[in-house]
């Protein structure tokens, strides 16, 4: 039997059929009252999609919570389309990250992440997890990461995309120095954009509803990496990577031209940048593909792509079994055979350390 | 050859700039860390009057959140995108291959000055000439 390609996707979201029940167990008796009153309780960012978050047709077969079932998961999404690698990041629990009170957020995280390597990471070795941390308060998000590395199927570090500072702010330094300690890259997931104590969804306000929302969730992802560019996290830290999940990847040109032109004017600021802001993008930031953007032309995508290096930056992403999921067949256009296998396993492989059998020829029909 | 005289040395003390213009060609004069040095006032990058930029020093590279400063007096700094160029090499911060157009300042009769491109600025005592093709001007 032939071998599909091997793919690795870089965003699949494992669920809870019941949060309060699956999390309790992990909670100090302290935080048990405090759930069993109030429930696992997040900031909603308050913009609800009209359409629902989760796919309809991916509820498990007793109709729970898509995405809550690992077996379900494994069938529907993992062997459907052949995956070789999941990272699972999570669904529920980033709003921890913007809860006021700090501590409330890391007994959630390290509840969620004793939750995951028990129920899902040891289900089947193409589940990878990430470690869940509260970026509001980066000394106990250090206690986190050196608790989980000691794990190997954990293999990045993954927080809330919401945040009230920019994160190249010496605030989260203690972070990316214990990521980068460990090898672990560092990614951001949207949804949190605008709730609990992160700042509005933009400089301008708060859009009206989840459509203006869902637009506008980029302009985040342009500040936070602006930010650790110009803060300098890569020089400080010149092993760490940075993964952008989710925020679209179609804005990167702008920006790096933007950035490089800038400089050319007023390195003076940050005389601590040793090259064009580009190549610190190129070198350390990695972006996931869904939801991809679609231009009327599809050659403009590609065109796209060769604006930021993408075969070295690119992660394909699926969002399973959320509402715009992007099916691994269909969703990017026809790309050169190089970019694709970088894009759709390389890079990930070795962002994460994921050895892959590598295909044998395809045998005879 | 011709021979404009457009400023003398006495006039340029150290850490000052002269402006000057023979034709459509204008010069910026530097007296930088004890040399002379003269570029034409026109930016590599946009065409800017660069020569009339502010003269500064700059920050050094440094570590993350480490602020040195240093270079005083040797830093052009353009006055239309801000681009910092040293005025002891013409050469722009960032990318060095991007230089100011220099004019070298030689003494009369050396081997620069019989050359049309770059045109030199000849030096001879107090007096500073910008040599240019053509008949001398009137005195």
């Amino acid at each position: 039997m032939s071998r599909s390609a091997p793919l690795i996707d870089a965003d699949v979201h494992n669920a809870f059929a019941d949060i309060r029940a699956e999390l309790r167990p992990y909670l100090s008796r302290y935080w048990q009252a405090y759930a069993d009153a109030h429930g696992i309780v997040v900031p909603p960012a308050g913009y609800v999609s009209p359409v629902g978050v989760q796919r309809e047709d991916a509820r498990t077969p007793s109709g729970g919570m898509a995405g809550s079932d690992p077996d379900f998961l494994i069938r529907d999404h993992l062997d459907r389309y052949s995956i070789d690698f999941a990272l699972l990041t999570g669904s529920h629990v980033l709003g921890l990250s913007v809860h006021p009170d700090v501590d409330w957020g890391n007994a959630i995280a390290t509840a969620y992440n004793q939750n995951l390597a028990d129920r899902w990471l040891g289900r089947s070795p193409r589940f990878r997890g990430s470690i869940v941390i509260n970026h509001s308060d980066p000394a106990a998000a250090v206690r986190e990461i050196e608790r989980c590395a000691q794990d190997g199927r954990f293999v990045q570090v993954l927080m809330a995309s919401g945040s009230s500072r920019l994160f190249g702010q010496r605030f989260f330094h203690p972070i990316y120095a214990a990521a980068a300690e460990h090898g672990l890259p560092v990614a951001i997931h949207p949804g949190t954009e605008g709730a609990g104590t992160a700042g509005a969804p933009t400089p301008a306000g708060r859009p009206t509803r989840y459509f203006e929302w869902h637009n506008i969730v980029p302009i985040n992802f342009m500040a936070h990496v602006n930010s650790l560019v110009c803060e300098g996290v890569f020089e400080r830290f010149p092993t760490l990577r940075f993964v952008a999940i989710e925020g679209g990847l179609a804005w990167l040109p702008s920006l790096l031209w933007r950035m490089d032109k800038n400089y050319k004017a007023l390195r003076a600021e940050t005389p601590w940048l040793k090259r064009l802001p580009s190549d610190y993008i190129r070198q350390h930031v990695f972006f996931t593909t869904q939801p991809i953007e679609e231009p009327e032309r599809p050659e403009h995508f590609l065109q796209v792509l060769e604006m930021i290096n993408a075969p070295n930056n690119i992660l394909f992403s699926s969002d399973y079994p959320h509402w715009d999921f992007d099916n691994p067949r269909m969703a990017l256009p026809p790309l050169p055979a190089a970019w694709k296998s970088r894009i759709y396993h390389e890079n990930a492989a070795a962002l994460y350390g994921l050895t892959l059998d590598v295909p044998v020829a395809p045998s005879a029909p | 050859m011709a021979k404009h005289p457009v400023a003398k040395v006495s006039e340029l003390p150290p850490g000052t700039r002269r402006l000057v213009r023979v034709g459509n060609i204008e010069v910026g004069l530097f007296h930088v860390e004890g040399r002379i040095v003269a570029y034409r006032n026109v930016c590599p990058h946009a065409g800017a009057p660069v020569c009339v930029g502010r003269i500064s020093g700059t920050s050094l590279p440094s570590a993350v959140y480490d602020y040195q400063y240093g270079h005083e007096g040797c830093i052009l700094r353009c006055p239309w995108h801000g681009w910092e160029f040293d005025l002891r090499t013409g050469e722009h911060l960032v990318d060095p291959a991007t230089r100011l157009k220099a004019i070298p300042v030689v003494p009369p009769a050396s081997p620069a000055s019989e050359q049309l491109e770059p045109i030199p600025i000849e030096r001879e005592g107090d007096s500073l000439c910008l040599v240019l093709p053509g008949e001398s001007p009137n005195p």
